[in-house]
Order: C-alpha cells, then structure tokens, then sequence
C-alpha cells in the first residue's frame, strides 16, 4: 500500500515503520511477560485482525488465535438491541491464558462487555493488549495491559480501523478531515 | 407450588397425558403453543426466539405463571427447568416402537409404512430440537421422577399415578411461587434473554418523555446496547450557597452509572455555554471530591455519532 494520502484523511498520524517499530517492543514485552506459557490472542472482529496478525508474529512465545465478532450499535435495520456475541470462539478458553487483541480502546463500553462475558469462561488469566488507546474519551475503566500507542480525541482509520468499512487496509494510521468526520 | 413437566417419545401421547392430568388436577396446562402464544404477547409478535434462548424464555414465562397457578408443563426439555424450580414433578413417557406407530397411524389415519415413517422423522426432528435447545439430543431416565410405560398403562392410569405423585409429595400444598423467588428469576432470565436481544415490547418507550435533549436519548440507548445500568438525572448538588445558608445554584449530571459510581455530564452545547458548564464541574469537583464525574464534550458526541453512522438514522425510543 503507498503511504501518499487517501481523499478524506488529513494526515498521517502513524506511519508504517513507526508501527511496526512499535509493535515490536510490545510483542517483546508480552514473549517476557509469558515466558514458558501458552499465549492465545483473542481477537475482536474486525478491525483488531490486522494488527493480531503482526503483534502474532513478534511475539516468541507458543500462541494461538481465535477470534469473535460483536454485534454493532449501529446496526440500521432497527432498534440496537443490546451487545452480543455475533461470532463466538471456535475454541473454549478455559484453563488458557488469554490476550484480548483490540485495534482501539476508547469508551471502554466494548472492552467492558467483552472482558465480563471471557471472565465468565474461567480463562487461567486475562488481560488486553490494544493498538490504541484513546484515553481521553474513556467513560468506563477498564483495564489495558498492553497498548502500542495513544492517539488524541480524533477519528482515525487505517491499520484495521475503518470508516464505513473503508480504509481497514491502510499500512499506516492517519487522521481523517474534520469535514468528513463531523 | 406445584409444577409438573410432562414430556415422551414421539407418537406416545405425552400431550394427551398432560392434559388430563391438568383437568384432575386443577392445575393450569402450558403447552408448547400456549408458550408460543405467551411470547408473541410479552416480547412482540416479531421476536425472534434463538434456540439457545429458549430455556430462558420458558423459565421466564413459568416464573410469571407459577405465581398464581399450579401448573402441569409439556414441553421437550421441561424436566431442565428443575434446577430453577426444585421439587418440580418430572415426568417422562416412553413405549415401544409397535406401539406408537400404532397411535400415529390411528390419529394421524395413516398406513403402517407411513406412520412408520412418520415416526422416523419425529424423532429426528425431536433429537435436533433438544440439541439445538438443552445441547443433547436425547434425555436419559435419570433426568426424571416418573418414567411411565405408556405400553399398558392408558393415559388415564398414568394420570393417576401423577396425581398420586403430586399429593404423597404435599406439592399442591406448597402454594404459589412467591414474588420474591419469581421477581429474583425473572431478573436473571432477562439478563439473560437481554444477551440475545429480546426485551419486553414497549419497555423503553416511557423513556422517550423522560429527556430534554436528542444527545441524552442516544447516548441511554448506548448505555442499553451494553448493558450498562443508568439512572437519569438522579441528585442534584448544591454548589453555590447565599449568606443565610440557601441554595443559590445546584448542578445535577445528566446520568448516574451505579456499576461505575460515576456521573456522566453530556455538554453537546455550543462552547460559549460550554465554559459556563465547565465552571460547574470544577465547583462540584471541589465541592464533593468523593464523586467521580466524566464530562462528555460534544466533540467525544460527534465522533460517537461519527462512529455509529447516527446521524443517518433516527433514534428509536
């Protein structure tokens, strides 16, 4: 993917080298934070699928993957409902050491949710590893173990972050244009 | 209170058997249907009812009846509701092969082979309705207290012998489900059927009087959609006082998070009020510095709306 900028993004908040710079100190931190463990990364769909994939591959413990999808608040077709599992783990995790893989924390109402419903599996330990952290609009606390970096309060796509399913497929995270994004 | 769960094999009359013994009884009849029909009144004609729900909802459902009648349950899988209702009667009624051909052919007035076949498909039908709900295809003889033998015994008999059940085991003097144990089930049942989506029809509409502005509807709605509990506008804090002790200005946060201990202030207003606003937190910071407050800009509103593609729908309440 060429680093020139997409029509509708302001600039570039993180580039492609800073990311993967990034994330490779954190794949460090967590191979020494479970050495002699099996890790299993569990990731939220969809957006946490590109940066698992990379955070997987500097991470020199044994692992494992699976994923879950959540249901959307801004499901169109009616009323929101409440947050469910739209796609369950293939795998239980009991007994595992589980990391939570998120693109972004910044409410904390998904983490929260999640984080209630993979305790309730008796996991062997749970923590959560984000690739941003918006602390600034955090409403609920919730605690992050691992984060690549914060961001400040703007809308921000690329890396596995979208906007209306677009950009997902950016090697770098940029900041979209204040018209675009209200 | 007594509560009897009547089910069988395909083709043994079982619904035949819970019938009677309701009329001897006196006892109020939930059947499948009747389920059906008391599901479309409290969540809507349109819920849509996952299998894996199902348990919930009939807990649910039975909670709500049992508190003002006794009841005699047939349904696949009532013998599970034991474990929210103990003492319950499980009654199970199974016979041979030849036998309930023999009651498909003659109530369904069809030949041998294809009551046969009939027969056949029932039972797929009940392996993978019992999968899909309780996650086991069949139940073994030790989920239940009578296992009736409908190959001798007529539904009337068998009737007896439920009714002899019931009064050796003093269940009808038991008397109703209290409000206490049917409010406490009800409040896990809806925990748990709220995971799935389904809410009582008209549950939220009396919220739609209830806020001054469209940003606190949609942000309650967000609150709702993660299961987080709220309240509105719950206290107000006096945060300027006149010479003689009177309250002169109060300041009371938008919503209350009581999981979090946290009140929430939504300020989606223009800035020049927003300054106004800011002054008042800082106040009730210095004031009570006990309480937790978060202020919500209408930046952090913007981008929510931004992010959940809000402003293209219309918020229903």
């Amino acid at each position: 993917m060429s680093t020139a900028l997409l029509p509708g993004l302001e600039r570039i908040l993180f580039t492609e080298e800073q990311i993967d710079q990034r994330i490779r100190e954190v794949g460090a931190e967590i191979s020494r934070h479970y050495q002699g463990k099996v890790v299993k990364l569990v990731g939220v769909l969809k957006g946490s699928v590109f940066f698992l994939t990379a955070l997987a591959r500097h991470i020199e413990v044994p692992l494992t993957i699976d994923f879950l999808g959540i249901s959307s608040f801004s499901n169109k077709s009616g009323a929101p409902g409440v947050v469910r599992i739209a796609k369950d783990l293939d795998d239980t995790i009991e007994g595992e050491d589980v990391l939570l893989v998120e693109d972004i924390v910044d409410t904390g109402f998904t983490l929260r949710y999640l984080l209630q419903t993979l305790a309730g599996r008796a996991p062997n330990s749970l923590a959560v590893c984000t690739f941003l952290d918006r602390n600034s609009r955090r409403i609920v606390q919730v605690p992050v173990d691992y984060r690549c970096f914060e961001i400040p309060d703007r809308f921000v796509v690329g890396f596995g972050l979208d906007y209306n399913q677009l950009y997902r497929n950016l090697s770098y995270v940029a900041v979209m244009k204040p018209e675009k994004s209200g | 209170m007594a509560l009897i769960a009547v089910s069988g094999h395909p083709g043994c009359r079982f619904e035949e058997l819970a019938r009677i013994s309701a009329l001897r009884l006196g006892f109020e009849l939930l059947t499948q249907s009747r389920l059906r029909t008391l599901t479309e009144e409290e969540f809507g004609a349109d819920a849509r009812i996952p299998d894996k729900a199902y348990p919930s909802l009939a807990t649910s459902i039975l909670a709500r009846l049992a508190t003002q009648h006794h009841l005699v349950y047939c349904a696949v899988g009532g013998e599970v509701q034991a474990r929210h209702f103990p003492g319950m009667l499980r009654v199970h009624v199974v016979a041979p092969e030849n036998i309930r051909i023999g009651n498909l052919m003659f109530d369904n007035r069809l030949e041998r082979a294809a009551a046969r076949h009939l027969l056949l498909e029932l039972e797929a039908a009940d392996r993978a309705d019992r999968k899909a709900k309780f996650g086991k295809t069949k139940a073994t003889a030790d989920l239940f207290d009578l296992v009736l033998n409908a190959e001798s015994l007529t539904s009337e008999q068998m009737a007896e012998l439920i009714e002899t059940a019931v009064v050796s085991g003093g269940l009808k003097e038991r008397g109703y489900l209290s409000a206490e144990a049917a409010a406490q089930l009800q409040f896990q049942m809806r925990l748990k059927l709220a995971h799935y989506g389904i809410v009582p029809t008209g549950s939220i509409t009396l919220r739609k009087k209830m806020f001054a502005h469209q940003s606190e509807e949609i942000f309650a709605n967000l609150l709702d959609f993660y299961r987080i509990a709220w309240e509105y506008e719950p206290r107000s804090f006096p945060i300027q006082w006149d010479r003689d002790g009177s309250v002169l200005e109060s300041f009371t946060p938008d919503f209350y998070l009581p999981e979090m201990d946290l009140y929430v202030e939504l300020t989606t207003m223009k800035q020049s009020h927003v300054t106004k606003k800011n002054r008042k937190v800082r106040l009730l910071r210095e004031l009570y510095p006990n309480f937790n407050i978060q202020v919500f800009y209408q930046k952090d509103f913007e981008n929510l709306i931004f992010k959940y593609g809000l402003a293209e729908r219309q918020v229903r309440v």
